[in-house]
């Protein structure tokens, strides 16, 4: 949550970009390796979760060798009852990526909506700025939990849950880098001469928050991410469907967390691989848009 | 000046800190008031884990596993039970019917006291069944079985009477087994008795008594002497302490390390042979006494429709369920209600449906039922059955059969079980002990834990037979009409009974193994009997 | 001072806001989400109608708003109402896990404070080079850790290899006196670590990308143009204005952790109100849920208060602003 709000905050120092900003972001961040590398593992996730049925075949049923510890086999080993772990892990790519872009998308619409708006139209920018300021105050994980354990687990249900609770951070940063460029001249001018607000905020506005969005968008998926491994992990996860987090829950349940190593480690390291590549992308995408740290 | 302000920044959050941490001492003074009788080196202490916390102390209220645990070594129950499910003295040294069976009667031991000096008499007993009939503390399960009782009288010191509204073969065992007695003198000062809390002043009959409490981390027992069940009359240990887990796996490791000397909850099936494999560590068998079914919800269409639940009981692997999810710790129950553990009614002509999804496509064709589509409820709190509900699924599969999975928190189970908002209900019960009183409680239209929510004339009238009779061989022979009209109606689907295992250090010999995880090696005349070897 | 009892003013009358609206949310959430509470305690043998009757005994059948307001007015008593399952006051069923939560929380964010500042400090001074790569990313990786495996792996290391530590618990039933302490604190070390793990990461980063930004302020400019030492002007003028920022950042983090610790306290079997609260919603226990929630916010709202009058009292701009 705090990440967020540091990474955005250094990016609301640079709001108005020259056409070639595009570009001189690109060139800088093509020579980050702390960039690239993060966005080539990124882009392999993308294409496990997609192509994941090629990968792997699904992991139902049962098999008989329980909890072995990986081979040429299993390269993963297997959990407690013979399923191979790789496999679940593919296919927990795809549920956990889905988790992800759907509550991060959730999310950043909302924020985003309520965000600009709050910005634009200065009267209701306070019951917005309360509002969202009193959403960050609550216990987000408990109340997720008490959520999660009352609707009943299905994905639709985690993915509206981390939805809600993550709009608010998304509306405070997007919300204060609108802000910025609402008080610009031009843009000030603009509503004078009497220009549509719709045309304002589609042709100012919006371009100047884009990035945050961009930030927004990478660091709510990851987080996302975590959310649902842990209500997984609380056994308020889907029954249904593979994701990483009912991988770790599997494991945890069938006590197998300590003496078959293999049932943790390896979707745990997904979880870390997912997570730490979306926040240096983060990272080094404002670095790169930063004037001041390109210098360097 | 500037240090100044840097300082000051971290001492705002240093003081906070401090001044809560200044709390804690309060908790200590507690804990030295409690372990007054401790400190000397020779002391034992026996350190029991459990991954469920303490909810309730008082013992009328049922609850948590863990409070029946540490309430059983406090309040004793008229009758224990052995694996066959045969009743055994325990408070009460003989017990039965007179009057034609209108009358039920205990006979209770006079060597049993209460802490506080004062011995444990039929008056007792008389309170604590007058109460539970009258008032039905929540959470309860004992008033379920007093139907048919008007009320309890202290007619001795030693002897109780129960009389009835009409013979009834299962009042007087199940009353005895399920009842733990406590002191009316305590317990009578409260009304509703469901509201007494029983956080202090403890007293007890042995073998141990509370003296300190940590919420969410511990519960403290000392020994009470006299205690006639043990050796001398004192228990062998001084301390027992509940400790509390929530997470199995670090339990396990704090059974590795010695940080506890028992893990008291079943052990997850794949660890059985990991634990049983380590030095230091020695795994005991607890035999299973209830067992694990699906129920098919029979108000719901098409699964009135016996052909249906028939091609459902085909659809199943139990086997594989058996070997892998139970890790081959399990027996077949040969789907029948009356399992092979209660060797006295079992019929061994029983047969367990076979895997043949085959069978399950034509069965479902003859019932014109296509593209069948179930959910299937259980609870996440009972991870063997969360993890072979995916097996089901699969099997299913194979006969064109699509079940949704539904695992879910216990409690909105319990909802969704009570309200009868399910197609497929699987679940495990601890203990069934008294074929003719589980067989009422699950088939008649009205029984509390009727899941199939089966209204069937003549299963009822087979049920109320054995209900009505005292004669032995003629509860027999009902009891396996009705098992046999169960099981080839799919009314319910008996997978297996799980044999439980239960993991302690090596240094400590002498448990006493009983059934069923509720006694386990727990039971407290296991408990006043354990010693220190290492 | 009228401008500074302004500010407090303001202040409280926020955090009234804050409490208000975190028990309006739990209330709410409560009663409209399904969920029957009366299942959770019933005996076997209940019938719908004895069900009833339990509900009505909770004072759960009258309209919402009837109970919106009963609730407000026994809080206002400072009433928290009495636990479903445990038939005990709220009060005590929350208050003996509170003050290990707060242990556990507020050490690991002294924690957090001590490592981060001079974690942050380095990053920003390097920035660019290896060291703030090896900062930055070494703090990237602590938040995006799975705690419980993380802690697994810490109790089967120290715990159960090496011996070090104790495996679960707040304390030692056996210890007294000074022992007594010490056992705190050596059931401290792995839950605490674990936090300042995952805690860590954003602190650096906030604490890196401030600095970087202050130490181009033109005052610091000016400071090391006059010939000041590089220590001097980081430490001195630079970090100071970073800490500022931070401050506030670190009480948002606290009412994070508090709630967040839920993983932390089951993994390490540490008794805290994380803890109580998922088992409250397992047994539908609503009073110790609310009571729950409203502590939690409490902590947060006061917390929130101490780290912006010490904000204000540090920072004459906040005061007269």
């Amino acid at each position: 949550m705090t990440a967020t709000a540091e990474i955005t905050s250094v990016t609301a120092e640079s709001f108005v970009e020259a056409p070639t900003a595009a570009a001189q972001t690109w060139d800088a961040f093509r020579r980050n390796p702390l960039g690239l590398i993060p966005l080539a593992i990124l882009a392999l996730l993308g294409v496990i979760a997609v192509f994941a049925p090629l990968i792997a075949s699904y992991p139902g049923g049962y098999g008989a060798d329980v909890l072995q510890a990986p081979s040429g086999q299993h390269w993963f080993g297997t959990d407690n009852l013979g399923r191979d772990i790789l496999s679940e892990v593919v296919w927990g790519t795809r549920v956990s990526m889905l988790v992800a872009v759907c509550s991060s998308a959730l999310a950043i619409a909302l924020g985003v909506l309520l965000g600009v708006l709050g910005a634009y139209f200065r009267r209701i920018d306070n019951v917005i700025g309360t509002v969202v300021d009193l959403c960050l105050s609550l216990p987000v994980l408990p109340l997720t939990i008490l959520v999660a354990a009352l609707a009943g687990p299905s994905l639709q249900t985690i993915i509206l849950i981390i939805a809600f609770f993550s709009w608010p951070e998304v509306a405070r940063v997007v919300r204060s880098q609108a802000l910025a460029v609402v008080n610009l001249p031009y843009v000030d001018a603009a509503r004078v001469i009497g220009g549509r607000h719709t045309w304002i905020l589609r042709k100012h506005v919006l371009p100047a928050v884009a990035p945050v969005i961009v930030v927004s968008i990478v660091l709510t998926a990851s987080r996302a991410v975590l959310s649902e491994a842990g209500l997984a992990f609380l056994g308020l996860g889907d029954p249904n469907s593979w994701s990483w987090g009912r991988i770790l829950y599997e494991a945890q349940q069938s006590g197998a967390m300590s003496s078959a190593w293999w049932t943790t480690l390896f979707p745990s390291l997904a979880i870390l691989l997912l997570v730490v590549s979306a926040t240096l992308i983060a990272i080094a995408y404002n670095d790169a848009r930063n004037p001041k740290s390109r210098q360097r | 000046m500037n240090k100044l302000r840097t300082a000051g920044a971290t001492l705002v959050v240093a003081a906070v800190t401090m001044g809560l941490a200044a709390c804690a001492p309060g908790k200590k003074a507690n804990a030295d008031k409690g372990g007054s009788n401790s400190g000397s080196s020779s002391s034992q202490t026996l350190t029991i884990a459990s991954t469920t916390d303490v909810v309730n102390l008082n013992p009328l209220v049922g609850n948590s596993r863990t409070d029946d645990w540490v309430t059983n070594l406090m309040y004793p129950r008229l009758l224990t039970i052995n694996a066959d499910g045969s009743k055994q003295p325990y408070l009460a040294k003989e017990w039965g019917y007179t009057d034609g069976g209108k009358t039920g009667y205990f006979v209770l031991r006079s060597d049993f006291k209460w802490s506080d000096g004062t011995p444990v008499t039929a008056k007792d007993v008389a309170y604590t069944l007058n109460t539970i009939k009258t008032q039905n503390p929540k959470g309860g399960v004992v008033n379920g079985f007093m139907t048919n009782m008007i009320s309890a009288k202290a007619v001795s010191d030693t002897r109780v009477e129960i009389s009835m509204k009409r013979p009834d073969s299962i009042l007087v065992p199940e009353v005895g087994f399920w009842t733990v007695i406590v002191p009316a003198e305590q317990f009578g000062q409260h009304n509703p008795v469901d509201q007494f809390t029983n956080t202090s002043d403890w007293i007890s009959a042995g073998p141990y008594k509370l003296t300190s409490i940590a919420k969410g981390q511990s519960y403290t027992l000392t020994r009470v002497t006299p205690y006639p069940m043990a050796p001398n009359g004192t228990p062998t240990v001084d301390k027992v302490v509940f400790k509390i887990y929530p997470d199995v796996n670090t339990e396990i490791l704090a059974l590795e390390k010695g940080d506890v000397d028992v893990i008291a909850n079943a052990l997850p099936p794949a660890q059985v042979s990991v634990l049983q494999k380590q030095s230091g560590i020695t795994v005991e068998k607890v035999p299973g006494l209830g067992f694990t079914h699906m129920t098919y919800n029979m108000k719901r269409k098409p699964l009135d429709n016996v052909l249906v639940r028939q091609a459902l009981a085909h659809a199943v692997d139990y086997d594989a369920i058996r070997k892998v999810a139970v890790q081959g710790q399990a027996i077949s129950a040969n789907s029948s209600p009356i399992t092979p553990s209660l060797a006295e009614y079992a019929d061994p002509s029983a047969k367990e449906y076979t895997f043949d999804p085959n069978l399950s496509k034509q069965l479902l064709q003859q019932a014109g039922v296509s593209n069948l589509k179930l959910n299937m409820i259980y609870s996440m709190q009972d991870p063997v059955v969360a993890a072979w509900a995916s097996i089901v699924k699969s099997d299913a599969a194979k006969a064109g059969i699509t079940i949704n999975l539904e695992g879910m928190d216990r409690n909105t189970y319990l909802a969704k079980t009570t309200n009868g908002d399910y197609d497929i209900y699987a679940g495990s019960f601890a203990i069934m002990d008294e074929p003719v009183s589980n067989m009422a409680l699950q088939y008649l239209p009205d029984g509390a834990i009727n899941y199939s929510q089966v209204n069937d004339p003549k299963l009822t009238s087979l049920i109320e037979q054995a209900q009505a009779t005292t004669d032995k061989t003629q509860i027999k022979s009902l009891v396996q009409q009705a098992s046999t009209y169960v099981r080839d109606n799919v009314i319910d689907n008996i997978m297996y009974v799980q044999n439980l295992y239960v993991a302690h250090s090596s240094k400590w010999t002498g448990f006493v193994v009983k059934p069923s995880e509720l006694l386990s090696i727990l039971d407290p005349q296991s408990l006043a009997n354990v010693t220190k070897t290492g | 001072m009228p401008p500074f009892a302004a500010f407090l003013l303001k202040r409280l009358g926020r955090a009234l806001l804050t409490m208000w609206f975190a028990i309006t949310v739990t209330f709410l959430l409560l009663r409209l989400l399904p969920g029957d509470p009366a299942v959770a305690v019933a005996s076997t043998n209940m019938d719908a109608s004895m069900r009833h009757e339990l509900l009505k005994q909770y004072g759960l059948t009258q309209p919402l708003f009837t109970q919106y307001v009963k609730y407000l007015g026994q809080l206002l008593h400072g009433n928290l109402g009495q636990s479903f399952t445990q038939s005990q006051p709220v009060t005590d069923v929350l208050m003996s896990r509170l003050p290990w939560t707060l242990l556990l929380t507020g050490s690991a964010l002294i924690l957090t404070v001590l490592v981060g500042v001079p974690l942050g400090v380095i990053a920003a001074t390097h920035a660019g080079r290896t060291v703030d790569r090896l900062v930055q990313t070494s703090g990237v990786i602590g938040q995006s850790l799975f705690v419980p495996s993380v802690g697994i792996f810490l109790l089967f290391v120290l715990g159960l290899q090496l011996k070090l530590l104790p495996i679960g618990g707040a304390y030692d039933e056996n210890a007294y006196g000074l022992g007594w302490y010490a056992s705190v604190l050596q059931h401290l070390v792995l839950p605490c670590v674990s936090l300042v793990l995952v805690s860590l990461g954003s602190y650096v980063l906030t604490m890196r990308a401030t600095l970087i930004e202050s130490l181009g302020e033109e005052y610091c400019l000016l400071a090391m143009s006059k010939g000041l030492s590089d220590r001097r002007v980081i430490w001195k003028h630079a970090l100071r204005n970073a800490l500022l920022p931070t401050t506030t950042l670190l009480g948002l983090q606290l009412g994070f952790m508090v709630g967040g610790a839920v993983l932390t306290e089951t993994i390490f079997a540490y008794p805290g109100v994380g803890r109580a609260i998922y088992e409250a919603v397992t047994q539908l226990d609503y009073p110790v849920l609310q009571g729950a929630f409203v502590l939690l916010a409490g902590t947060v709202v006061v917390v929130n208060m101490i780290t912006d009058l010490a904000y204000g009292l540090l920072d004459a701009r906040v005061r007269t602003a």
